[in-house]
């Protein structure tokens, strides 16, 4: 693969091949497991969502907030090693922490919304005029 | 003595397969050595049946490592190939040895002193200790001397940082001196040289390695260094005040391991620690050197070579070193249009390029005509003919002129360096044909002296005399005399006749004008006549003789991808739209066009194309952009990003993908390098293949169509290359042209003419 | 406020204690009795010393975590946080070093480098400095081989190509005697 690649001199895309092999896991050893921790950690967002919101003054509701963590979490929806799952899980145990610990300020909160931040144009025409 | 040969031979075997370090595996495991040159057979060599020595090569062991090495083979090499670098200022690879500056001193057992290893050959058995007491002694003795006199500058040297003498004083060297400066005379000082605006001369820190004198005498071919007086009054340089006149002179800069021949331009400006490297290619010739630019903060510092063995060795040229500071200069850096008042005027790219769109939509494809110059890279080629292909235009011209009369360029084989470059090394004859390939490809003409030098090589010369700093035979200046030659009519032909392995280098150069069609004609002739006489001896039967020697780097890429040589067709058609890409020769003027014609300029520099421009796009440089460039052999090779463009400059690929945008109907499907990059694949897959050269067939066939159809008349003009004198290498293209550098190395060339000191 | 406090506290304990699986799955599922969590690098299969080896051992790590056989492409972009830009838009240039030709010495130019496209670089206006806005132009990273380079990259999700080195140098013996061989042109007068 990579042989070839260079000799065409190609940059190929990224995709690697799919190999079985033989892995450590980081925590969960089954497709199984590693799906109810996904889902443990969804509701234990989910069922924080209230607090979070008594304990910052942020201007989203409930609703709001739910659908944003559906869309994060349906963001990584395409991952399929549970080695990565596991340590998405962990970083989301991680965010879920540290916000309601209020390790966060209302800032860091609001983060996870991404309203000011501006969408860079990715076609071609944008970036050539706009460089 | 009985030696496990089975397993020696096992491991020897494997270096074939070992790419990086070759070497690492000719190497025992020590113990076993060890044991069996004390005469204690093992129990398991014992038993082995005897091999047969497959070879006369001598073994010896260098710090108990175990090596087989040819006969002839120094000390210093043979340790190189098991990977014990032995410290040396003097000794390089690619000069004579010298021996004088003892740095490589090894103890060697039995012998009483230690030996030079750079120029001590291997005997059988010899056991090398490169890191023992002795040795280190003896290493701490020369380096005492030579920082006896050595000034204590680093921080005011350039070379500091990547300084032979700084690296291994601090390696191998003592930190005090038993020298003690009795006589309160300081350390010994020399007067600085003067020799050209390119190399830096600061005498007082050599160390007599005479690097700089070998380069000159071995290398380039001029003898203009040398030393006088002796012992600690030795100084090296050129004796009275003259230039160092050659084209690789800024080569003995890499080459001195001290800071005495440094970089005049580059003096002062960049650290070494400091500088970001990029490895690519250059366009100053055809040959595609390896380079590598040093930049600083977005602005290229210098441009060093990069070792090749097939292209160029190690060495480049003054041109390819010091330009670079043309590529800050006139450049256009703003997209341009002309007002009503006919006066360019800086735009934005929209609307610059919505002007040129509103011109280019206005008239028919085939009023549309495109002229590339000699550094465009394959890229920009490939999108510039999708998408004046896609407007109905077929015009696309090089202003590098080919003949076209028989097979023309649609068979590669004739317009490549068929045998490449390394040929050079194995041929035995060489006939240049209206080629001053000294200034033509400065780099090719070194390896041409080496093997000259070496193998003997033979020279013939068709075309002007000129110092070519080897010797030749002259076979003649005219046309007539190269027909001589093809038809076995020459003084010399039945002597050249006899060459084995015969090469014939055709310089495009000569190839301009309508003669061109009779010169190559000549040419080929001449090439079948010798190959059928080579091959009859020899037993390569590939052996290919005939050669191009293009001039610019762009060019064979552009004949690749299907452009028509010359400018002809456009000046026949006069089309209401000339798209013009990096076209700076002035081969086309306002006069060849029609009265109301818009010239879009496309490049880097505001030279003789921006000059009758309507519009003007500014693009990226060689060091600005990831691009392909098909040498004069067929090698594409891939130039690397070193800086971004300037100003509001893009990549040269995206202008014209942008560009099509805007034009109705002629969008190009090509988001990213990677989409252009599979055309390319799709046109000639060798283009992707970099670094290998994509040899060229067909000369049966297309010499049969020479052969076939009637010889080309000629004027019987002289053979004589535009660049004769050494003042005409300097500025071939935009950005030698815009270079105060080569400037100055012109003004330094002129003046030497006027000296006494001149031998041309 | 209150009422989160016992789920709070299980997620912290879980968390200080490495024991998610104990606290947060249900126990037909807990494979182990200690769950400890794996370093990201480890995630790599590149020969690393064992626990026990680096003195850390209280367990048995392959007691605790039976290998399991996955279908299985390293990518650690979903979690590595590297913003989208300087993943899918970079290209990875893999490559073996030139020698320096102002130094003798070789030692530079025998490891793989992995470095990126180069983007705008300036003066700093105050200081001289250079600057740049692409977090990667500093990252040159060193492998043995060219497919540990391969494979970081691909890890990474960078695009990138290989080049391969420059043929090696052909060996040609030399000898002293070139110099005064009567019948040969390496002879040479001055010197």
């Amino acid at each position: 693969m990579s042989s070839l690649a260079s000799a065409s001199g190609l940059a190929p895309r990224v995709a690697g091949t799919m190999i079985r092999r033989e892995v450590t896991p980081l925590l969960s050893s089954s497709k199984r497991e590693v799906r109810l921790r996904v889902l443990n950690l969804y509701r234990s967002w989910y069922r924080q969502i209230p607090h979070i919101l008594m304990d910052y003054d942020v201007p989203v509701d409930q609703d709001k907030c739910r659908a944003k963590l559906k869309e994060i979490f349906m963001a990584n929806r395409d991952v399929k090693d549970i080695r990565a799952i596991d340590m998405l899980v962990a970083k989301g145990q991680m965010e879920l922490r540290e916000t309601i610990e209020v390790w966060k300020q209302k800032t860091h909160f609001m983060a996870f919304f991404r309203d000011s931040v501006q969408v860079k144009k990715t076609d071609f025409m944008s970036k050539f005029l706009d460089q | 003595m009985i030696r496990p040969r089975g397993r020696m031979l096992n491991t020897v075997c494997s270096v074939a397969h070992h790419h990086f370090n070759p070497s690492s595996s000719l190497v025992l495991p020590t113990t076993t050595t060890r044991s069996l040159s004390l005469g204690q057979p093992l129990l398991q060599a014992a038993k082995q049946p005897p091999a047969v020595v497959p070879d006369n090569r001598v073994e010896l062991f260098i710090d108990d490592k175990r090596v087989l090495c040819e006969p002839g083979t120094t000390v210093l090499q043979a340790a190189a190939m098991v990977g014990v670098e032995i410290p040396r200022f003097c000794y390089h690879d690619r000069l004579s040895i010298a021996g004088n500056c003892r740095m490589c001193l090894v103890e060697v057992e039995k012998s009483v002193k230690p030996v030079a290893s750079c120029a001590m050959p291997v005997m059988k058995g010899m056991r090398v200790k490169t890191n023992s007491v002795a040795t280190r002694k003896a290493r701490e003795g020369v380096m005492e001397f030579l920082l006896m006199n050595h000034p204590l500058d680093c921080p005011i040297c350039d070379q500091a940082g990547e300084c032979d003498l700084q690296d291994q004083s601090m390696m191998f060297g003592n930190d005090r001196s038993r020298f003690t400066d009795i006589k309160f005379e300081g350390k010994r000082a020399v007067e600085d040289k003067n020799i050209g605006p390119l190399v830096k001369t600061i005498m007082t820190r050599c160390i007599h390695c005479t690097r700089c004198i070998r380069f000159a005498s071995e290398v380039a071919g001029v003898d203009d260094l040398g030393t006088t007086g002796r012992g600690g009054d030795m100084q090296v340089g050129t004796y009275v005040e003259k230039l160092f006149a050659s084209e690789l002179s800024g080569n003995v800069i890499d080459l001195c391991p001290v800071g005495a021949l440094t970089s005049k331009p580059y003096a002062f400006t960049a650290r070494p620690w400091e500088i970001r490297k990029c490895e690519t290619v250059d366009v100053m010739d055809a040959l595609g050197s390896n380079i590598v630019v040093n930049t600083r903060g977005g602005e290229v510092m210098r441009v060093l070579p990069r070792p090749n063995e097939d292209v160029n060795e190690e060495w480049i040229s003054d041109k390819t070193r010091f330009a670079y500071d043309g590529l800050k200069r006139q450049r256009l850096t703003l997209p341009m249009l002309k007002n009503a008042q006919g006066v360019l005027e800086p735009v934005d790219w929209e609307a610059a390029l919505t002007g040129i769109a509103a011109k280019v939509s206005r008239v028919e494809g085939r009023e549309i005509a495109a002229l590339v110059g000699g550094l465009c890279d394959v890229e920009s080629l490939v999108v510039l003919k999708d998408l004046l292909n896609r407007l109905g235009c077929e015009t696309l011209c090089t202003e590098e002129a080919f003949p076209m009369n028989a097979a023309g360029t649609d068979v590669r084989s004739n317009y490549l360096l068929n045998t490449k470059i390394t040929g050079v090394e194995e041929a035995d004859l060489v006939i240049l044909i209206g080629t001053n390939i000294r200034f033509e490809a400065p780099v090719l003409n070194a390896r041409i002296r080496k093997a000259y030098l070496h193998n003997n090589l033979r020279v013939a010369v068709v075309g002007k005399k000129t110092d070519l700093h080897y010797e030749y035979d002259h076979v003649g200046d005219t046309i007539q005399a190269l027909e001589q030659l093809a038809n076995g009519e020459h003084k010399l032909s039945k002597d050249l006749a006899k060459a084995k392995k015969p090469m014939i280098i055709v310089g495009s150069s000569s190839l301009q004008d309508a003669d061109g069609a009779a010169i190559l004609a000549n040419a080929i002739v001449l090439a079948d006549k010798l190959k059928s006489g080579s091959s009859s001896g020899s037993s390569d039967h590939d052996w290919k003789v005939l050669n191009v020697l293009h001039r610019h780097a762009g060019q064979v890429g552009a004949l690749d991808v299907g452009y028509t040589p010359g400018a002809g067709k456009i000046k026949e058609l006069k089309p209401r739209v000339l798209y013009m890409l990096g076209a700076d020769a002035g081969v086309v003027t306002r006069k060849d066009l029609a009265a109301d014609a818009f010239v879009i300029y496309q490049g880097h520099h505001g030279d003789a194309g921006a000059e009758i421009a309507d519009a003007v796009l500014p693009g990226a440089a060689y060091t600005e952009k990831s691009a392909t460039y098909v040498n004069t052999e067929g090698r594409a090779q891939r130039a690397n990003v070193a800086v971004t463009p300037p100003g509001m400059a893009r990549e040269d690929w995206k202008i014209l993908r942008a560009l099509s945008e805007f034009i109705p109907g002629a969008s190009l499907p090509y988001e990213k390098l990677e989409d252009v990059r599979h055309r390319m694949a799709d046109i000639a897959p060798h283009l992707l293949r970099y670094g290998a050269v994509e040899e060229a067939n067909y000369f049966k066939q297309s010499h049969a169509l020479v052969h076939g159809s009637k010889r080309p008349s000629h004027s019987g003009r002289a053979l004589a290359p535009p660049q004769t004198v050494l003042e005409d290498f300097y500025m071939t293209d935009s950005i030698s042209r815009a270079s105060r550098t080569m400037a100055k190395c012109i003004q330094a060339a002129r003046h030497h003419k006027t000296t006494k000191y001149s031998v041309s | 406020m209150n009422s989160s406090t016992v789920l709070r506290r299980t997620i912290v304990s879980a968390i200080q204690q490495r024991q998610l699986s104990a606290s947060l799955l249900p126990r037909t599922l807990h494979t182990s009795t200690a769950v400890r969590a794996k370093s990201i690098t480890e995630l790599q299969d590149a020969p690393r010393k064992s626990v026990e080896e680096v003195g850390l051992g209280r367990v048995n790590r392959e007691k605790e975590f039976p290998k399991i056989i996955l279908d299985v492409k390293d990518d650690i972009t979903s979690f590595n946080g590297v913003p989208k830009e300087h993943i899918h838009e970079r290209t990875a240039r893999i490559y073996v070093p030139a020698r320096n030709t102002m130094q003798s010495a070789t030692n530079n130019s025998r490891t793989w480098k992995l470095d990126f496209d180069v983007r705008e670089r300036w003066e700093n206006p105050l200081m001289g400095w250079s600057s740049s806005a692409d977090p990667l132009s500093n990252l040159a990273v060193t492998f043995s081989s060219k497919e540990d380079a391969i494979q970081f990259a691909e890890k990474n999700g960078w695009n990138y190509f290989v080049e391969e080195p420059q043929p090696v140098w052909k060996f040609k013996p030399k000898s002293y005697g070139l110099n005064f061989s009567w019948d040969k042109k390496t002879r040479v007068s001055t010197k």
